[in-house]
């Protein structure tokens, strides 16, 4: 069998998890490898979510927010989009590759685009492999 | 810690999620899980038999939490949570687990499916495990309403409420009130005159003691909540401005919309050939009594052309619902009016759907209306005839049902101008905190079971600004939102969502990290305690503070670490 990635969403409740909802009213259909988990805004995502959803085994997670300018809060997702470089950072360092975490803006109204976000992060997910996490805290075990 | 007893429930939506997720098999998943006493399937676990078997479990198994897995928590959260309360238990103690929009909905393999229904559940499983008792507050709800546009929406709506007995503030643009209607002769299909409805109207809101019409006006701001906000309307004067300021518990947004600019679809020449007219055009000519070309003679061959902007793959893919019968309006007026006239209408399909709608399209049809089919996308073409002909223009139509081109000749077209969202509809929706739709309109809470009211609490839509529709649907959803302020006024009080941040004293380091980043200004800062607070019935739960706070001191009540770190062990479990 192929390998097929698992994957965590973070979705802001006003924007991109109505937009969810949407492509499933729609019956878009999309790569069911994500689990979506609700927030008020992305601006509530502390990165050590990001940082444990991965450490549990996820290979990718994905981050929605509402469109920069349309936040249901005005700035919340300014908020998740200035902390989105450092998290960034801190995976380099940790020796995951930072293309495991993607922040993307998806409105109310944009099922389709939800599906295609969704298609396409799993898919590059699932060319970069298992996430090499559980090595590095294995590795990181025998160290200690 | 006493053992917990959790309760799960797996929805089957009818066939829409046992079609896809094989509801037995998450239920197996679940029975053998810590806490979990019992796991059941079922058809609708939103019907009354569903939510009593829920209350019975509650009462009689002794259940301290529920998990839901069903359809979106936007659309049956708040059933569940009351169905919780009428057994007895704090309402915030279920979660629901997505399994329709977000699975059964978009996914076809049924092993796969019911692996991420599992997932889901188990996320909510053990999220509701650290779920916490919480307290809705009571506000007070000021019974006073802001309506935005003074067209037939907002004045229905501002009528409906004020002869509740609540003060109304009606904010119009423009100088006039009336909006689009006022720009229009009769109405279909029964042919009443739009002034004689617009004068009616205009003149009970004028004198009616609670409603003051701000003319010439626009809000430009509005702060606050539910039951208490601030709007700031600037009324502009002959040669100065004013501003003006009072407080609302609701909002009517009843903004209506603009034409479709009919230059944009080049090969029907408006804008270059003279007699080639939009519909709002058309009624001015009819309201003067005058229908001549600009020439000033009398057409002898009228063209009416449909889904102008409309039913189309370059401008709105929707049907803007009032055209075709305003269409066969005018090809009853013109035939009134010039009865030699040859009248004749280029449509693509006929939408008689509303009341006395067919018997309107039946009676236009007999009147010796010539009728031509086009395909969509496949639009007539205008162009100005020769010297030789009798006409001024000629139009060149793809007959979809005979199958043969026809020219047909034209001394004025009339083009049936679509609806679309005014270019300020996302001015509108920021200043009032709500969504807009790929076209611009206004997104309703539930597009069936809540057509007027919005994601944000307070605030709701009418009329056109959240989608075409004609002048009774209008007026149905003005009343229907009317209707929906009013049952909450008249209480006095509101109760709030209890899902707002705290911080925890003893953890503040007073660093004010939090105070600026609110955008609310729901974080004020004691001086003396050097400790900062949040005024929960301005907090809106958006958790900035929560996740920016770097002694962990802020917790966002119903959203806190705890409660996410494990529904993210749940769905990867």
């Amino acid at each position: 069998m192929s390998y097929e990635p698992k994957m965590v969403g973070f979705l802001c409740n006003w924007c991109s998890y109505t937009g969810a909802d949407l492509a499933g009213t729609s019956r878009i259909h999309y790569s069911p490898n994500i689990r979506v988990i609700r927030v008020m805004c992305t601006a509530r995502i502390d990165p050590t979510f990001v940082l444990k959803a991965l450490r549990d085994g996820a290979d990718g997670v994905l981050i929605c927010g509402c469109h920069p300018g349309d936040c249901h809060y005005s700035e919340g997702n300014y908020k998740m989009m200035r902390r989105y470089p450092l998290l960034k950072k801190i995976l380099a360092d940790y020796g995951i590759e930072p293309a495991r975490v993607r922040l993307e803006w998806v409105s109310a109204s944009e099922g389709q685009r939800f599906a295609d976000v969704v298609n396409d992060m799993t898919q590059r997910v699932r060319e970069l492999g298992p996430s090499p996490i559980q090595q590095v805290l294995a590795q990181d075990m025998a160290e200690r | 810690m006493e053992e917990q007893r959790i309760g799960v429930y797996v929805c089957q939506c009818g066939t829409n999620i046992a079609k896809v997720v094989n509801c037995e098999e998450v239920v197996r998943a679940v029975s053998d899980q810590p806490g979990v006493v019992v796991a059941k399937t079922y058809k609708y676990m939103c019907s009354n038999p569903g939510q009593e078997m829920i209350v019975a479990d509650i009462q009689e198994q002794g259940l301290d939490r529920v998990v839901v897995a069903a359809c979106s928590p936007r659309m049956h959260e708040p059933t569940f949570r009351k169905a919780l309360q009428s057994a007895g238990l704090n309402p915030y103690f279920v979660e629901m687990a997505n399994i329709r929009e977000q699975c059964s909905w978009v996914h076809d393999d049924p092993q796969v499916a019911t692996e991420k229904a599992r997932a889901l559940t188990y996320g909510a499983l053990r999220r509701v495990a650290k779920h916490e008792p919480l307290e809705r507050m009571s506000v007070e709800m000021c019974p006073d309403v802001l309506v935005i546009g003074g067209g037939v929406c907002g004045m229905t709506a501002a009528l409906e409420l004020a002869d509740g007995g609540n003060r109304v503030y009606l904010v119009e643009r423009q100088g006039t009130l009336g909006g689009n209607v006022a720009r229009v002769d009769l109405t279909a299909p029964y042919l009443d005159s739009a002034r004689d409805l617009i004068t009616s109207l205009v003149t009970r809101v004028e004198e009616h003691k609670r409603i003051d019409v701000l003319l010439h006006s626009e809000v430009s701001s509005l702060e606050g909540f539910v039951g208490n906000f601030t709007a700031t309307v600037e009324t502009i004067w002959g040669d100065g401005a004013s501003v003006s300021q009072f407080k609302v518990g609701n909002v009517v947004v009843a903004t209506g919309y603009k034409e479709f600019d009919a230059s944009r679809v080049v090969h029907y020449g408006y804008g270059k050939l003279p007699n080639v007219v939009t519909s709002f055009e058309f009624e001015k000519m009819l309201r003067a009594g005058r229908v001549q070309t600009k020439e000033g003679k009398i057409p002898q061959y009228v063209a009416i052309i449909h889904c102008v902007g409309s039913r189309s793959k370059e401008f709105h893919t929707y049907c803007s619902r009032v055209c075709c019968m305003t269409a066969l309006k005018y090809a009853h007026e013109v035939k009134s009016a010039i009865p030699d006239c040859y009248v004749s209408d280029v449509y693509i399909d006929m939408h008689a759907f509303g009341k006395g709608h067919e018997d309107f399209y039946k009676r236009g049809s007999e009147a010796k209306t010539l009728f031509l089919m086009y395909a969509k996308n496949d639009h007539p073409v205008i162009r100005k005839a020769g010297p030789g002909d009798d006409c001024d223009m000629l139009i060149e139509v793809n007959e979809k049902l005979s199958g043969e081109q026809i020219e047909i000749p034209a001394d004025l077209v009339i083009l049936m101008v679509g609806m679309e969202a005014r270019e300020d509809s996302e001015a509108v929706a920021r200043l009032v905190n709500i969504s807009r739709d790929k076209d611009g309109w206004f997104i309703e809470s539930h597009p069936k079971l809540d057509p007027v009211a919005t994601t944000t609490d307070g605030i709701y839509i009418a009329g056109v600004c959240a989608a075409p529709k004609d002048i009774p649907d209008t007026v149905a959803q003005a009343r229907a939102a009317a209707g929906r302020i009013l049952a909450k006024t008249i209480r006095g009080s509101i109760e709030i969502d209890a899902v707002f941040a705290e911080v925890d004293e003893d953890m503040c380091s007073g660093c004010r990290v939090c105070n600026t980043l609110c955008p609310y200004s729901a974080i004020t800062y004691d001086p003396e305690k050097k400790k900062s607070t949040v005024i929960s019935a301005v907090c809106k739960a958006c958790g900035a503070c929560v996740a920016a706070c770097p002694s962990s001191a802020i917790k966002a009540r119903h959203f806190t670490d705890s409660q996410i770190f494990a529904q993210i062990e749940g769905v990867l479990a």
